[in-house]
């Protein structure tokens, strides 16, 4: 029977044993070459053998642990999803959320790793399976068709007592089974389980390692004799062009999808910890340091919560939430209302505070809750063997969030307890220093401190683009009391921006479909082109030389200085 | 002792003794020869160093060098002081000579593919191709059972010898020779291992392998 490229049966594709941490083994299933590799957490992988950006083999790439790193340009992809989170061509962008690498189904079972070309079918282990302590066989790569090599199994068994084929070609003789990998239409792997361990492993595995190279010898032999089947051809999908560039902050909301909240504790004294699931127990959606997601709350309130995960960790988002005396009623309604076992809607991850992984020196720098985002750069960081200093100001009487989360890691990490405001600035200049080359700080925290240690950075040399930073949130008083003309240039229309009404609104009123979510100048997601005009920056998510170059704006707070201005939309 | 090493970059040969002597923390200087185009290893001046017309050469003060397995021995006699990369134990050293030996034939199996696709040697590819992957295949199953006993290199149980380094190369790039080392599975983690030893260097098409996982 010729082989399918759609066969949808389980096959053995390699043994348990073949897969130690921090390796990348080559496999290969009915024609297609596959990466396979296990996470430092156990996850085991199944990839297609290729890197989207340059089809370099992944299976001469990095086993970072909880990332694949390739080879050729350092693409990073992530344990679990097969998603990219790090392109260091770019090292201050986030990739694209698209940018997926095409996944195998995967099953540990009996000693072997399984997959199979698509989802079609359940794993089902063959009969008996459950029943038996197997033991593994040294598996045989056979250069002959896999038929044929089923074939000369079945001629292994005495004549009184014919071999037993089971399904997915696989053959019974007496206690053992041999599976039969389908490489390509002339390639085979024999794969052999024992239904129990033999007293003297050694000799046992000596003896049909022998056997089955006889076996091997006289197939290849046979093999050489007929004309070699033509390989299978399977197709690989083209990668989309906009997989190819880089993305737009803009993101358009409304894709959301369920969670299940998995646990939910008391990280610190007013910081509740919230894990989310998948409720089918499937990972989610590749992330990035940094990366946020929004919570959609019973009260119908949308909130911005960072996710804290390190590299790869994909079966579950942790989130810090902040209870908030002055909360307006979004963090309270999670923290009072929302328990275990109860469903939310979130989106999918973005990222607006994106990780350079090219410093010579990071900095890191949280106050209170804004620990969350930096707590996940710094495991990114810390998987990477990278260097990074983690300095987490706390508030007297206040207790530090994620502590064992924070013990484990191996850089430098501080927790700065109950410093008075005047000299908390002292202290972030002596942790920062004189800006030195490569040297970058990510700050996240209340608004009063992230605009100090902007400024004492500033004091002390660093430019912009080496200050990194997140507000959760615009505390500033928005002004909305201008009036003027907004003249959209891809959409060949002119809008009166009214006082008291935002461009954002305006425009969606003129039946514009734009991306936004936390319409407090504080997320990015609105970020617009400006083509001509002088804005009214309100803003806290784009900083002071964005501002200046006044190329683009957050419509959803800021305005015009001039009587108009001529959008990129 | 001034060390100077005969060299050719796109050498596997001449990359075993950069490999060792890196690990080693030997000190040396390098004499390019242009191999290819230029065969210069066949010129009178080279042919004064190594009649045989073969890199590399190692010059360590007067005394002069040739073969790389001969090199690899007296390198690390002389500048181990572990002793352990040519070890005195005749049982572990019988064994190391045995696979310089095999890493001969390595040479003239995935090497000489090598040559031929890539520096227009007139071999016959699909001949060194076979014979690579019969050789290939025989260390594998040496690899795997090694596994299985508890010693992870070619030789001793715990500790890398001179066949490693002398085995390495070529296996390292046989791809460049199309010989594919997918169905070799312990032979790849072997290499993982060659490149994760303290000094280990790369060479043009040989890549470097990430840390081990720290616990």
């Amino acid at each position: 029977m010729p082989l399918s490229l759609s066969d949808p049966t389980w096959y053995p594709i390699a043994s348990s044993e073949d897969l130690p941490f921090r390796h990348v083994y080559q496999g290969q299933l009915l024609g297609r070459e596959l990466a396979v590799w296990r996470a430092d957490d156990g996850t085991l992988n199944v990839w297609e053998n290729r890197c989207l950006h340059r089809g370099v083999r992944l299976s001469i790439g990095i086993n970072e642990g909880q990332e694949l790193k390739c080879q050729y340009h350092g693409w990073r992809y992530a344990n679990g999803s097969a998603g990219c989170t790090y392109i260091p061509a770019h090292p201050a962008d986030a990739p694209a959320r698209r940018i997926e690498n095409r996944k195998y189904p995967v099953r540990e079972a009996f000693g072997l790793v399984w997959s199979a070309a698509n989802d079609d079918q359940p794993f089902k282990p063959f009969p008996d399976a459950e029943a038996k302590a197997w033991f593994p066989l040294r598996p045989l790569p056979v250069n002959a068709s896999p038929d044929d090599v089923v074939a000369g199994l079945a001629r292994l068994a005495p004549d009184d007592q014919p071999a037993d084929m089971l399904p997915g070609m696989a053959v019974r003789l007496e206690t053992a089974i041999y599976f039969v990998q389908p490489v390509d239409s002339g390639r085979s792997v024999i794969r052999g389980l024992l239904a129990e361990k033999p007293a003297n492993e050694i000799a046992a595995l000596r003896h049909y390692n022998e056997m089955l190279t006889k076996l091997r010898d006289r197939l290849e032999k046979a093999a050489a004799r007929k004309p070699a089947p033509e390989p299978l051809q399977p197709s690989f999908e083209k990668v989309s062009v906009d997989l190819a560039t880089m993305p737009d902050i803009a993101i358009p909301r409304g894709t959301t999808f369920p969670v299940l909240v998995k646990r939910k504790w008391q990280s610190a004294d007013g910081v509740i910890g919230f894990e989310l699931a998948d409720r089918d127990g499937k990972h989610l959606p590749t992330f990035q340091p940094g990366a946020h997601i929004d919570v959609h709350l019973p009260n119908g309130l949308v909130r911005q919560y960072s996710i804290t995960n390190g590299p790869g960790e994909l079966m579950s988002y942790v989130i810090g939430v902040k209870q908030e005396s002055a909360s307006k009623g979004g963090s309270k309604a999670l923290v009072e209302t929302v328990r275990e076992g109860d469903v939310l809607a979130i989106s999918e991850p973005r990222n607006n505070f994106p990780l350079r992984r090219d410093a010579t020196r990071t900095v890191l720098i949280a106050g209170g809750i804004g620990i969350t985002p930096l707590l996940s750069m710094a495991r990114f960081l810390d998987k990477s063997s990278l260097p990074y200093e983690l300095h987490y100001f706390v508030r007297s009487g206040e207790t530090a969030a994620f502590r064992s989360e924070l013990e484990v890691l191996h850089g430098e990490v501080r927790t700065h307890m109950g410093i008075g405001r005047k000299a908390i600035r002292k202290e972030v200049e002596a942790i920062l220093g004189l800006h030195e080359f490569a040297n970058h700080v990510y700050i996240c925290g209340p608004g009063p401190m992230l605009e100090m240690v902007q400024d004492a950075a500033a004091a002390l040399g660093w430019p912009d683009e080496a200050i990194h930073f997140e507000y959760f949130r615009n505390d500033k008083t928005i002004d909305a009391s201008s009036s003027f003309e907004i003249e959209l240039a891809r959409s060949a229309m002119t809008l009166h921006v009214p006082a008291g009404k935002t461009v954002l609104e305006t425009m969606r009123e003129a039946g514009l479909t734009v991306p936004s979510s936390c319409e407090q100048g504080a997320c990015g997601t609105c970020l617009t082109g400006v083509i001509e005009g002088e804005v009214d920056h309100q803003d806290v998510y784009l900083n002071k030389s964005e501002k200046a170059s006044n190329s683009c704006m957050m419509t959803c707070v800021s305005r015009a200085r001039s009587h108009r201005l001529v959008l990129d939309i | 002792m001034t060390i100077t090493l005969y060299d050719f970059e796109l050498s596997g040969n001449c990359y075993k003794l950069r490999l060792l002597m890196s690990i080693l923390g030997v000190p040396y200087d390098i004499v390019p020869v242009d191999f290819f185009p230029g065969r210069e290893h066949k010129s009178d001046a080279f042919l004064r160093l190594n009649p045989f017309g073969q890199l590399p050469v190692l010059r360590d003060d007067d005394l002069t060098l040739s073969d790389s397995g001969a090199i690899l021995a007296y390198l690390a006699r002389k500048y181990d002081a572990s002793g352990r990369w040519f070890p005195e134990a005749p049982d572990i050293l019988a064994q190391v000579l045995r696979w310089h030996a095999v890493a001969d034939d390595i040479t003239s199996t995935a090497s000489a593919a090598r040559l031929a696709l890539s520096f227009d040697y007139p071999f016959d590819v699909a001949a060194c191709q076979k014979g690579a992957h019969r050789i290939f295949r025989l260390i594998d199953e040496h690899l795997w059972f090694g596994e299985k006993a508890g010693r992870d290199w070619l030789c001793a149980p715990d500790h890398p010898t001179t066949a490693d380094i002398a085995c390495f190369p070529y296996i390292m790039l046989s791809e460049e020779g199309g010989i594919s080392r997918q169905d070799y599975p312990a032979l790849r983690r072997w290499t993982d291992r060659v490149r994760r030893i303290p000094g280990f260097v790369v060479m043009s098409g040989i890549f470097p392998a990430g840390p081990a996982k720290q616990d």
